[in-house]
């Protein structure tokens, strides 16, 4: 049994990072450049100290949900490896990272080529987030024979079944729409209706983050964010940050919403607060034309085993930021429960904190007492080659 | 093709109509931005970087030295080394593992629900299109604040 490990959750958006012993640290994996500060790029958590974010401009290692930009990610590693951030030793600490459903065989030779010769590790565990997800969730629940790991995250979502333990690849189902998509689109119609503001994404992410839910009945919703007045209970005013004295905007209470404002300059939220969430639920809203969460996880169980689909339905996981939207699992569990065949029972489990579920999968996956049999270590790399990581890791 | 003009509401038979191809070509741009990072320039652009001029000497000092193993790469270096797009890695990934499942065999095939359509100027359901440019809308007013913005004026 090892000690401790390092864990990394590398997603497009953000790392989950930290050691098996402490809390993981959620840290943007990103660079960013401001206007207001010409002297240095802001990496990965930095951007704490930028005062000004308006018109933050980013850039990002992944694309598409997949590594493309290796010195972006490098200098972002670099930083986040360094007495600054989470530092590590990797010549005692074994690592486990994450990679993304089917990642593509050149990246995952510049993942192992990396840590291997750049990072020196000792030893290498790559795995698939969902992995790790499925671990958390059968270590919670023990016996259980299958899991329905759901992941909504930056750049795509995806829906996995996991049979005693094991991924189903052939279950897996992608969806094309994520947090990423859901800022973007927010972005468009905040300023074709109201102010342009295509250039604050950092800002928009966060009146995303702050003022979105899921609804639970979307076209009684829109009678609601139609009525005026005292009637209308989902209009609200999202107060937008100057920099000076808000750092961080809000969303305004619904008696506060309409109040003159002093020099705030605020945004009119409406049917944007559950449209905007919509979109995973139901892509075509916004011409992806693709299934929604909940049709996936049908049509993914309806590939799986018949005597596994009773198992899949009542241990459905839902992990990854956008899992966050209140109402996210609720509605979940409303649409699967309306697909699902009756005499199926469906539970949807929304971990304490959806985004560092998989993080801390990983963590107790470093406590198995068979764990140095899942990692490749530096001796068997140099010996063997990649051979051996195609054969050990299963991503 | 003749830009549209600046002035709103012209009479309807004057104006324009959008062909399919145009229309698909429009709406292919709109699911781009969906995954654009950025809409504004580098504010840091027109900066001339100062101190990282060695670029390819680092890359050659670790071929050269003999000493592979200790030496650390540039950021630069795996720049240069993995340089791919998404769509090589794709289509890479197809001719070694043609087979699914895959990266492209994965994805959500589309929705069985009847599919639903919203006012592009107001959010609410719509039940109209717009003749010229196919856009939805749902009421008269929301059809002039269209015409007179984005109707025709993203040429496509
Ligand atoms: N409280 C919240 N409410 C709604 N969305 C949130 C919240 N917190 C984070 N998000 C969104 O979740 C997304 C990031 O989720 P997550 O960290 O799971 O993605 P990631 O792992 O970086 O990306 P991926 O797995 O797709 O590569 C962002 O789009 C962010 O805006
Ligand atoms: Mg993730
Ligand atoms: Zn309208
Ligand atoms: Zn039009």
């Amino acid at each position: 049994m090892i000690d401790k490990a390092y864990i990394l959750d590398n997603g497009g958006f953000t790392a989950k990072v930290g050691m098996s012993s402490a809390k993981p640290r959620v840290i943007p994996n990103s660079v960013m450049k401001a206007k207001s500060e010409r002297r240095r790029p802001f990496i990965a958590d930095q951007v704490e100290e930028c005062r000004d974010a308006s018109g933050l401009f980013y850039i990002l290692p992944f694309q598409k949900g997949y590594l493309v930009n290796w010195d972006i990610q490098k200098t972002i590693w670099d930083h986040i490896f360094g007495k600054d951030c989470c530092p590590v030793n990797f010549n005692e600490t074994p690592l486990i990272v994450t990679e993304p459903y089917f990642n593509f065989p050149s990246i995952q030779e510049a993942m192992t080529e990396i840590f291997f010769e750049e990072y020196e590790c000792q030893s290498l565990l790559r795995i698939n987030a969902g992995d790790l997800s499925n671990y958390h969730y059968t270590s919670n629940n023990p016996g259980t024979l299958a899991c329905m790991v759901v992941d909504v995250g930056y750049s795509f979502s995806h829906v996995t079944p996991y049979i005693k333990g094991k991924k189903r690849r052939e279950g897996i189902k992608r969806i094309d729409v994520g947090g990423k998509a859901l800022t973007n689109h927010l972005k468009d119609i905040i300023s074709y209706r109201q102010l342009h503001v295509m250039d604050e994404t950092y800002v928009i992410n966060q009146v995303k983050e702050d003022s979105c839910f899921v609804s639970l009945d979307f076209m009684a919703d829109m009678e609601v964010a139609r009525k005026r007045g005292n009637d209308n209970t989902i209009v609200r005013d999202y107060v937008l940050p100057d920099f000076t004295s808000i750092r961080r905007g809000f969303l305004r209470t619904l008696e506060e919403t309409s109040k003159s404002t002093d020099g705030e300059q605020t945004l009119r939220m409406n049917n944007e607060r559950f449209a905007v969430p919509e979109i995973l639920f139901q892509p075509s809203d916004l011409g992806v034309q693709q299934m929604g969460v909940a049709e996936a996880i049908v049509s993914s169980i309806n590939s799986c085993p018949k005597e596994t689909q009773p198992h899949l339905y009542s241990n459905i996981v839902v992990t990854g930021g956008c899992s966050l939207f209140p109402n996210f699992q609720k509605r979940l569990l409303q649409d699967v429960r309306k697909l699902a065949p009756d005499e199926f029972n469906v539970r949807v489990t929304l971990p304490e904190n959806p985004l560092t579920y998989a993080w801390e999968g990983g963590a107790l996956l470093s406590k198995h007492p068979e764990f140095y049999s899942f990692v490749v270590t530096k001796e068997e790399y140099e010996e063997e080659g990649l051979h051996i990581c195609y054969e050990r890791f299963d991503v | 093709m003749s830009k549209p003009g600046p002035k709103p509401r012209r009479d309807v038979n004057s104006r324009r109509v959008l062909d399919e191809a145009a229309r698909r070509r429009r709406a292919r741009r709109a699911l781009e931005a969906l995954e654009q990072d950025n809409f504004h320039d580098d504010p840091h652009g027109d900066l001339v970087m100062s101190k990282k001029a060695p670029k390819f000497s680092d890359k050659l000092e670790v071929r050269g030295g003999g000493r592979k193993k200790k030496q650390k790469h540039s950021a630069e270096y795996y720049k240069l080394k993995y340089r791919k797009t998404f769509n090589q890695l794709v289509e890479e990934a197809q001719l070694s593992h043609p087979d699914p499942p895959n990266y492209l065999s994965a994805q959500a095939e589309p929705s069985n629900l009847p599919e639903r359509h919203f006012c592009a100027v107001c959010g609410f359901p719509s039940n109209y299109t717009c003749i010229q440019c196919g856009t939805r809308y749902c009421c008269v007013r929301c059809l002039g604040t269209h015409q007179d913005t984005r109707c025709l004026k993203w040429t496509a």
